[in-house]
């Protein structure tokens, strides 16, 4: 993002001209040009030469004495070092940028298990500095990343406080699915979290919220934005092959802050930040809607007597003077507010190199847009590094965090009770204490509270054992407890509370010890043939354990325990629900050979144990390899040298793996039996047959990549194309009942991505200018393919069995994108009765079902394709119809910098995604039953059809009799499946820096403040709300968590 | 200098060999349809009636396969396995083109919803493996039972593969011409000359009994145009007048035009098939299965009850022509005066 070049900005006074060779006192201030906030930079060395003269104080300022006609040098970790001439100045201001271009990083992989320069770094990566993720407070710091790193598709789908949207690295993973209607859910592939060299899987125990019984917040969100260094994304197997055991779907390396200020400083980092309501649904409203529904009826029942019987039948309709049935409520807005919320940090920080530290105080606390939900999380995270000597070097970290979360009646992604009671007849009275509205209630009263407790302690040892050769050994402690309490008050459950509590522990206790070897071969003095090998073991354990109470008929609401008023231990229903024994051991080295930097070749090789292999599975046993050529070190290259800074290719193929299933899978399970001869039998449990030959997914990728910076770093390209192949996708597969077993774990599904990544960043003003604007885009195109299926099926059908209507299957099918929609093909409507297709043989019309008059498709009727050709809509009339993942994916930051002021934009956007908008198919089915208590919303927006010939998109509502027949807004058709391609603008931020001078007079070194406006908008053809607040599989349905637009205004001072 | 001209080569090779990365997509399944084998027919044996459109809905179970499917019949032959070519021409058949809904005003409206198309006799839909046979095939062009007809295979395709059905058994029963008929569907003769109404509610003018099981209906083609005219006898074949069935909703006793109604017939244009297709109609049963006709009157019964008499008849009539359906009270009288 940035580049290097000098930049005297002041100079003042130049009291005294002298001449040559005259020794003076210097004095000045180093400032970050890279930093928006113009932040002085403290420790930073200066030489004369080669003669080190001093460093910077904490608060960027100077003061050597040098000769006045000689040149100084500023040198700093992470940037570029910048010569001076002092030309007889006794004050200078010097800025330094750092040196993350976006490859030329000094030091990329900080928070792997090795760390290389990004010249001889072969795989694909990009890192992120943190200063990109600040400046907006968020409970989830990857959502934050979205639009910035080509080929991280990142969905914040839900606007639930704390939790995660789908995070995917090059496409989907893993096709399996479960659950069913809007609740269809998408089995969860996000990467592996590689926190300060610790791996932390994302997969198991956290997963979405709804997926297990407690809460569900991400091992990433424990980590505030604001403490993070940088995050790099690892994408092909070159760049993920030492996280084998379960990289397959990608790896995130974050890394968190150190000290490196000899003098302690203190920075706070504070934002307050209001959260507003998005636009709700617009509703027919009181008398409006009775006089709707009743009109409905008269107009379209079948005679006049059956719509006056059913209209006096209705009481809510015919009753006029019931004050009870004459309301005129807005359910939306007792579900909705507008939040105020805060974010501080406190980061202390200090020491040299020999001894340093960091300690942060966090604290975020964000109350959800819809009411009873919220989130906020308290942290304390410690590290310092003990480097006595050279050779011996200790780092002791300590994050700790506690989360809260507050969902409501739902889970968090997703609430019926919102969506359900929201979308009620708003003829009904406001809730009160006079009347229960129980959806309302339960969102209200329910205490649905999870909290999180994190411990996460790693020591590293460095030892340089000899020359070159560093041993090294990483131990790590995680513990995880989470706990979740939902109370459920009298009023819900017929007169008796109900409360249900979870707890469930996870520990993980990791350890590697590495060992790294250097060699170097020199060629006219300079290192020519450079040798790396690299050798570690990997320890996991993993320990996971969930109980939880449901204690029914509780006495009251305000005893909560197990004080209920049935005496027997059937009211009181617990136990371990779950239980998870994981360990795994690894074995892997790295074979690494440069030529004078110019040809790299790497090899890696691991060998992966898990404990939920089968038996038979073994070891399981990944190389990669992977080449380099920088050409710009070419001799060739040479005469381009004036405008070329670097020019790469890259080549790498390997593999990865990620465990599947649990130890269950492969080895069965017993569980307690009947009795027999008064003893209690143990069998086996008949719901799994073992697997003994139970594999890891598998991924297997080739990358080719492409990097290029020319005219000093103005303009930078990074492209990437990938082929990548997982195999051994897990799924259960029914048995059948012969075999007395229900199912058995299988992984013979495999499929394929592959596409295309491009990085282009650009710095078009000249240096010399007064803004400096860094504008960065990319784009991924990712191609999804199905490759195998159980069995050597061809294809498959994932049947929907929520509601025989409603139902929305999902097809997969060898050779096109796996996760494919199966909906009936919807033409258009009819406009005349002429239109519709007649059976050449019977003289019947198209129909559905039986042979009824109602049963024939007429005038108004949306036109379903007959696929089959029978003159008959069913089942089998359904067609393949599009994809329920983005393909293409990318963004947009930009950044510019004058004086004092900086301005960020960063956008996003999601192409080739196709949304089925249940929402909208409930809004017209509500119009089917005007005689049932159900919220309209106004369909003046949209083209429905009214009279004969009318050439409409969206069929009659109103002919209520035969709806149920023809049933015209199935959610099951191609009409509501829309382009859920969408350009989002993330944010836009404003800093302005108080000039130091000023804020120094107040004892503080740096201050700033910035503005920030979050989720502002969509450019989209989709008709819905939000083309990105659906779930993983693309359902928009009423009961999402809105995201809210967000407004922060932040503080960042310095002492 | 060779060495680095080879270099600059490789560069330009590599340059163009990342941007043009073809990955690997040989190794990818082809799209194509599933072809199970648990696609099955349900039925084996087809047993149509001739001269009326026969179609055999819901006769494949798709199993796995994905459709679109096509559908073909293959080898007719007859049972002792000669070719069978009367199966294999066409013959012209008339063939709907707009869907009959009851409401047309005239014969030239209804024709116009048909037209007249080549078509082999029997027919398979394309992609629903549906079999049809069209009114046109009678019995001087096709074999009837008790011969045992024809047998025939079908080849069901998609881009997955093919798969053959064999043996299939077409057994045509020779015609018959309306319903509901005293015909044997084997042998096409009749153990007797007329049909029972579909409903009776008329007492005997002589014993006051219902006349239940006594009335009897007859069916006559007397011509070959497109009329059908009812008429009512005595037991002594004398015509009774139809006005005296009083309230019998003329207009609307069949889909017909120009009604005549004298004293001893009413007589209508008609469009044939009656009813013309299942569609359901207010000339039709419920489901549009058979015309309905009901002929009605109203008395004063014993004890100045009023008595809502009528006879009721549901019926097809396939063959066009000039038809003549006699009611026949065979036991009794109707009564029709006042108790």
């Amino acid at each position: 993002m940035k580049h290097f070049y000098i930049a005297v900005l002041l100079v003042f006074g130049i009291q005294s001209l002298a001449f040559a060779q005259q020794q003076i006192i210097v004095t000045g201030t180093v400032i970050d040009k890279s930093d928006r906030l113009k932040s002085t930079l403290p420790d930073v060395s200066i030489l004369e030469g080669t003669k080190v003269l001093g460093q910077t104080d904490r608060f960027g300022k100077f003061r050597v004495t040098a000769s006045s006609t000689g040149k100084l040098t500023f040198k700093y970790v992470g940037y570029k070092s910048v010569t001076i001439p002092i030309n007889n100045r006794t004050q200078i201001t010097v800025s330094i940028e750092a040196d993350n271009t976006t490859l030329k990083q000094v030091e990329v992989s900080s928070a792997g298990y090795r760390a290389t320069s990004k010249t001889l770094s072969t795989g694909s990566s990009v890192v992120i500095s943190g200063k990109e993720l600040q400046g907006q407070p968020a409970g989830d710091v990857m959502s934050l990343l979205q639009g910035k790193v080509p080929g991280l598709n990142i969905q914040n789908n839900t606007g639930a406080p704390g939790f995660r949207g789908s995070v995917t690295i090059r496409g989907i993973s893993n096709i399996g699915i479960s659950g069913s209607g809007n609740s269809t859910y998408l089995s969860p592939t996000s990467p592996l979290y590689v926190i300060d060299g610790v791996p932390v899987d994302d997969n198991t125990n956290y997963s979405y919220g709804f997926q297990q019984a407690g809460p569900g917040t991400s091992p990433a969100s424990q980590i505030p934005p604001e403490d993070i260094e940088n995050v790099e994304v690892l994408k092909d197997a070159a760049a993920t092959a030492l996280y084998g055991s379960r990289g397959a779907y990608g790896v995130i390396l974050i890394t968190t802050k150190r000290g490196n200020s000899k003098v302690p400083v203190v920075r706070y980092n504070g934002a307050a930040f209001v959260s507003t309501v998005p636009q709700l649904r617009s509703v027919i409203g009181g008398r409006a809607e009775s006089l709707f529904k009743i009109n409905t009826i008269l107009q379209n029942d079948s005679t006049q007597i059956h719509a006056l019987g059913l209209i006096n039948d209705t009481p809510f309709l015919a009753d006029s003077l019931n004050a009870y049935w004459n309301n005129s409520t807005n359910w939306q807005s007792y579900f909705y507010r507008t939040t105020y919320n805060q974010n501080h940090n406190l980061n202390v920080s200090g020491g040299d190199v020999a001894f340093n530290y960091k300690v942060l105080l966090g604290a975020f606390d964000q109350k959800g847009i819809q009411t009873n939900t919220g989130y906020s999380r308290y942290n304390l995270n410690m590290n310092m590094i003990f480097n006595p000597s050279r050779k011996f070097r200790l780092t002791a970290q300590l994050n700790n965090s506690i989360q809260k979360q507050q969902t409501g009646s739902g889970n968090g992604l997703i609430n019926g009770n919102v969506g359900g009671t929201g979308a009620q007849s708003s003829l009904l009275p406001p809730p009160s204490l006079f009347s229960a509205a129980n959806g309302f209630l339960a969102q209200q009263v329910t205490e649905n509270d999870g909290k999180v407790l994190n411990t996460f302690a790693t020591v590293v040892a460095d030892y340089e054992v000899l020359n070159n050769l560093k041993l090294s050994s990483t131990l790590n402690y995680t513990s995880i407890t989470s706990t979740k309490d939902n109370f459920s008050p009298a009023v819900l459950n017929g007169d008796q509370s109900q409360f249900y509590t979870y707890n469930d522990k996870s520990t993980k206790l990791y350890n590697r010890t590495q060992l790294l070897y250097t060699y170097s071969i020199k060629e006219d003095g300079e290192d020519a043939h450079n040798f790396t090998a690299f050798a570690f073991t990997e320890v996991n354990a993993n320990l996971f354990k969930a109980d939880a109470i449901l204690n029914q008929r509780g006495v009251n609401d305000q005893l909560r325990g197990p004080i209920v008023n049935i005496n027997n231990y059937y009211t009181s229903l617990g136990g371990t629900i779950d239980y998870n024994d994981f360990r795994s051991v690894a074995f892997a080295s790295q074979l690494s050979y440069n030529y004078k930097q110019k040809y790299i070749i790497d090899l890696n090789y691991r060998v992966d144990g898990t404990s939920s292999n089968g038996p038979n599975a073994g070891y399981k046993k990944n190389p990669a390899i992977a080449l380099k050529w920088n050409f710009d070190k070419e001799n060739f290259m040479q005469g381009f040298s004036k405008w070329l800074d670097y020019g790469d290719f890259r080549l790498s193929y390997g593999s990865n793996i990620q465990p599947n299933g649990t130890i269950y899978d492969a080895y069965g399970r017993y569980a307690g039996g009947p009795k027999y001869n008064g003893q209690t039998t143990v069998l086996q449990d008949l719901g799994i047959l073992p697997n003994l030959d139970l594999q890891p997914t598998k991924a297997t990728t080739l990358n080719a990549g492409f990097d290029i910076s020319v005219l000093k770093n103005k303009f930078t390209i990074a492209f990437d194309t990938y082929y990548k192949q997982n195999d051994n996708i897990f799924q259960p597969k029914p048995l059948s009942e012969t075999t007395s077993f229900a199912s058995i774990a299988s992984n013979e599904i495999s499929n394929v991505n592959y596409g295309y990544e491009f990085l282009l960043t650009t710095r078009p003003l000249n240096t010399t200018s007064p803004f400096k604007w860094s504008l960065s885009a990319n784009f991924a195109i990712n191609r999804e393919v199905l490759a195998a299926l159980p069995d050597g099926l061809r294809e498959k059908i994932y049947e929907d069995t929520s509601n025989p209507n409603l139902d929305q299957d999902t097809y997969f099918r060898l050779g096109t994108n796996s996760l494919s929609n199966y909906l009936f093909n919807t033409k258009g409507v009819y406009s005349t009765n002429g239109q519709v297709a007649v059976d050449p043989i019977t003289g019947l019309p198209l129909r559905v079902g039986g042979k009824g008059l109602a049963n024939y498709f007429r005038a108004g009727d949306p036109i379903y394709a007959d696929i089959d050709g029978n003159y008959v809509i069913d089942d089998f009339d359904k067609v393949i119809a599009g994809n329920s993942q983005p393909q293409i994916t990318g963004g947009i930051n930009s950044l510019v910098t004058w004086k004092n002021w900086s301005l960020e934009v960063n956008a996003s956007f999601t192409l080739q995604r196709d949304i089925l908008n249940n929402a909208l198919a409930q809004q017209f089915l509500n119009f089917n039953n005007p005689t049932s208590l159900g919220g309209l919303s106004p369909l003046s927006g949209y083209n429905v059809y009214s009279s004969p010939g009318q050439v409409a998109t969206y069929g009659t509502p109103y002919d209520f009799l035969r709806a149920r027949l023809i049933n015209p807004f199935r959610y099951s058709q191609t009409l509501f499946q829309e382009d859920g391609s969408y350009f989002k603008l993330n944010s836009i931020k404003v800093y302005y820096n108080f000039n130091q001078k000023f804020t120094q007079k107040f004892g503080m070194n740096r201050v700033s403040i910035n503005l920030t406006a979050s989720n502002l908008g969509f450019i989209t053809n989709y008709s819905g709300p939000n083309p990105e607040n659906v779930t993983a599989l693309g359902r928009d349905s009423s009961g999402g968590y809105p995201l809210s637009k967000e407004f922060a205004l932040g503080l960042n001072v310095e002492f | 200098m060779k060495n680095m001209k080879n270099k600059q080569i490789l560069f330009f090779s590599l340059l163009g060999a990342t941007l043009s990365f073809a990955s690997c997509k040989k190794n990818l399944p082809d799209n194509r349809l599933s072809l199970a084998d648990n696609t099955l027919y349900v039925q084996q044996n087809f047993q149509p009636v001739l001269g009326r459109n026969t179609l055999f809905a819901n006769i494949v179970q798709y199993g796995s396969s994905s459709r679109p499917l096509d559908f073909k019949i293959i080898n007719f032959r007859t049972f002792a396995g000669d070719p069978a070519d009367e199966l294999n021409k066409i013959y012209p058949v008339s063939v709907w083109k707009k869907a009959y809904d009851g409401t047309e005003k005239s014969l030239a409206e209804i024709d116009e919803k048909r037209a007249i198309e080549n078509h082999p006799l029997f027919e398979i839909r394309p992609h629903s493996g549906e079999l049809l046979m069209w009114a046109a095939a009678n019995s001087n062009t096709l074999k009837t039972q008790p011969d045992s007809g024809y047998v025939f295979d079908i080849e069901m395709s998609n881009s997955g593969g093919r798969k053959y059905f064999q043996n299939f058994r077409l057994m045509p029963l020779k015609e018959r011409d309306f319903e509901p008929s005293y015909l044997d569907p084997v042998l096409g003769q009749g153990t007797s000359t007329s049909v029972f109404p579909s409903a009776v509610n008329i007492v005997g003018e002589r014993t006051g009994q219902n006349l239940g099981g006594s009335v009897r209906v007859l069916f006559n083609k007397v011509g070959n145009g497109r009329s059908i005219t009812f008429k009512f006898i005595d037991t002594l074949s004398q015509v009774i007048d139809p006005n005296k069935f009083a309230t019998t909703d003329w207009k609307n006793l069949v889909h017909g035009f120009n009604m005549v109604k004298t004293n001893t017939s009413v007589k209508f244009d008609v469009a044939y098939p009656i009813p013309l297709t299942d569609y359901p109609t207010r000339y039709t049963t419920v489901f549009g299965g058979q015309a309905t006709s009901v002929f009605k009157f109203e008395r004063k019964g014993f004890g100045d009850v009023l008595e809502k008499n009528f006879v009721a008849l549901n019926y097809n009539i396939y063959k066009q022509g000039d038809w003549e359906v006699t009611i026949w009270f065979t036991g009794e009288k109707p009564k029709f005066d006042n108790d």
